[in-house]
């Protein structure tokens, strides 16, 4: 079975005043959904991006510029990945349209990764 | 479905549960003065745990790792302001790891919290709100459901009475001698609306918070046993909650609906709950003081031993009201008690009851009336009638079992009336 990534975008977003109840609620259904995968044998890896801190790096004329991230030119970031197997790209699509993310206003980038070797 | 109700009766309400303990055992650590740090840094934690438990999977022992982390938050924001911070991480460290002996101790720091809560330099109001959110977890929007109260005026109190912790004049410690009297009467007002909450949630789905009133009664147990804090009242409360516990299991349907006294299986009230309510109320008869949880314990402990709703002693209920209402009337308890003694009169004399009732305008706003007159008016077939009083009280009720349940018997009323037209 081929693998998938799935990129979570999200904007960063203020949670100070977020319940003990409304965050409980919010691991909930990602637990749920990612026990789901993981019932399937379609789980494969998960790494969650630190929201602090990051840099942009590019070269430009003067030399290699580095701008502090992630923050500098998008709205939007990355907050984390998961990487699933998945039967083909529809099947991918299908566990992807189950995750909280997109219930939350989240961003899914979803990408079939190049077997290596 | 199943592994999926599985994993959300794992996760539970621990954040609210373990926000009150990590509140507790931080306190203990760092001082009643730093309450806002500590609120800050559990806050903190539940977030960070929000955002990285969706990718790294639940912790082994999701208590000790909030509780680590929000430990760990406080310490750095201490040091930013450069105030000293000595804590022996080992001992911290064994504290957070689950151990028989460690639950009791966490029971007594909540206890001293609620305590350090109700001190007698914060207003009465204020001691209610800040013991549900500092100790129990809530939220502001979920105190001021329960208040019946909007946020902003919650938060004003809040902040006022957090005002007086971080003061440092307020220790952390169970009062004696003739403070603590004084002292208990808002700790056990705290654990009657905590209870009361969970036992008949104001909004959202579910009928029975039990957590939240175990939470109550586990709490008032301890108050019960603990040699320092033993008196009546408190053996009174516990009894009034064990005896609405009992019920519990006979509240909920088998396909969830919330079931009346009336159409509840009494057989599976929990005998042990009743056991132990009855155990209470004897220790709670010892001295003089009559306080109104006897009274609403005894009206509890009525229905508990009755065999059926027509085996129960309505004129002692009814007598219980009527005590109640001499020491501070409720339009609420006058409802109830107008019901008891429609168990007694016909429904012609209760819907007479209910119109006086109506009168002060009071209760104009509160479904339950809408729904015992319904409930009389059908009685007495004045079908059209109770059709229109059912869809008052649906208007006013955002409980979602309880709205099911009253649209429950409008679907019943209207079969009831197509029969008789065919």
């Amino acid at each position: 079975m081929p693998n998938y990534m799935l990129l979570l975008h999200e904007q960063p977003s203020d949670f100070s005043q977020y319940s003990a109840e409304d965050m409980q609620a919010v691991i909930a259904e990602y637990v749920a959904w990612r026990h789901s995968i993981e019932s399937q044998g379609k789980f494969v890896h998960a790494e969650k991006l630190k929201d602090e801190g990051g840099k942009h790096l590019s070269m430009t004329d003067a030399g290699l510029r580095v701008t502090d991230g992630p923050y500098a030119e998008a709205a939007e970031v990355i907050g984390g990945y998961f990487a699933i197997s998945a039967d083909s790209y529809d099947d991918a699509v299908k566990l992807a349209a189950e995750c909280p993310h997109l219930k939350y206003g989240g961003r899914i980038e979803l990408r079939e990764i190049e077997p290596t070797g | 479905m199943e592994q999926t109700s599985e994993i959300n009766n794992f996760v539970g309400h621990l954040f609210r549960h373990h926000a009150g303990k990590m509140a507790a055992v931080l306190v203990r650590h760092f001082g009643v003065a730093n309450i806002d740090t500590i609120e800050d840094a559990i806050q903190d934690a539940m977030i960070t745990a929000m955002k990285r438990w969706p990718f790294s999977g639940t912790p082994d022992n999701p208590t000790a790792w909030l509780t680590q982390v929000a430990k760990n938050a406080v310490i750095d924001k201490l040091r930013r302001e450069q105030k000293t911070v000595t804590i022996d991480d080992l001992e911290f460290a064994q504290e957070i790891t689950p151990a028989s002996h460690f639950e009791g101790e966490i029971d007594d720091d909540q206890l001293r919290l609620i305590f350090a809560c109700c001190h007698s330099s914060i207003s009465p109001d204020s001691q209610v709100a800040l013991t549900l959110k500092i100790v129990c977890g809530f939220s502001v929007g979920e105190i001021a459901r329960a208040f019946l109260s909007n946020e902003s005026s919650v938060t004003k109190l809040i902040t006022r009475a957090k005002g007086r912790l971080r003061s440092g004049e307020i220790a952390f410690e169970i009062p004696a001698g003739n403070e603590l009297a004084e002292r208990m009467t808002p700790v056990l007002k705290v654990l009657y609306l905590m209870f009361n909450e969970g036992y008949a949630p104001t909004a959202g789905s579910e009928i029975v918070r039990r957590d939240l009133c175990s939470e109550a009664l586990r709490l008032a147990e301890h108050l019960a046993q603990d040699a320092k804090t033993t008196m009546p009242q408190v053996h009174a409360l516990a009894a009034l909650f064990c005896f609405h516990a009992a019920r519990f299991p006979a509240r909920v349907g088998s396909h969830g609906e919330l079931l009346l006294l009336a159409d509840q299986d009494r057989s599976r009230w929990s005998q042990e709950l009743i056991a132990s309510g009855l155990k209470h109320m004897t220790a709670s008869a010892r001295g003089n003081e009559l306080s109104n949880y006897h009274l609403e314990a005894e009206i509890a402990s009525v229905h508990a031993v009755a065999a059926s709703l027509d085996e129960t002693d309505w004129r002692r209920i009814v007598e219980c009201y009527e005590l109640l209402q001499s020491r501070s009337y409720s339009p609420i308890a006058e409802l109830n008690k107008v019901i008891a003694i429609g168990q007694i009169e016909n429904s012609e004399q209760t819907l007479d009851r209910l119109d006086q009732l109506e009168a002060d305008g009071k209760l104009s706003n509160y479904f339950l009336f809408h729904a015992a007159r319904a409930h009389y008016l059908a009685d007495l077939d004045r079908i059209d009638a109770a059709l229109d009083s059912y869809q008052r009280a649906l208007s006013l009720s955002h409980n979602e079992t309880t709205r099911r349940l009253i649209a429950n018997k409008i679907g019943e009323l209207k079969g009831d009336r197509n029969e008789h037209t065919i």
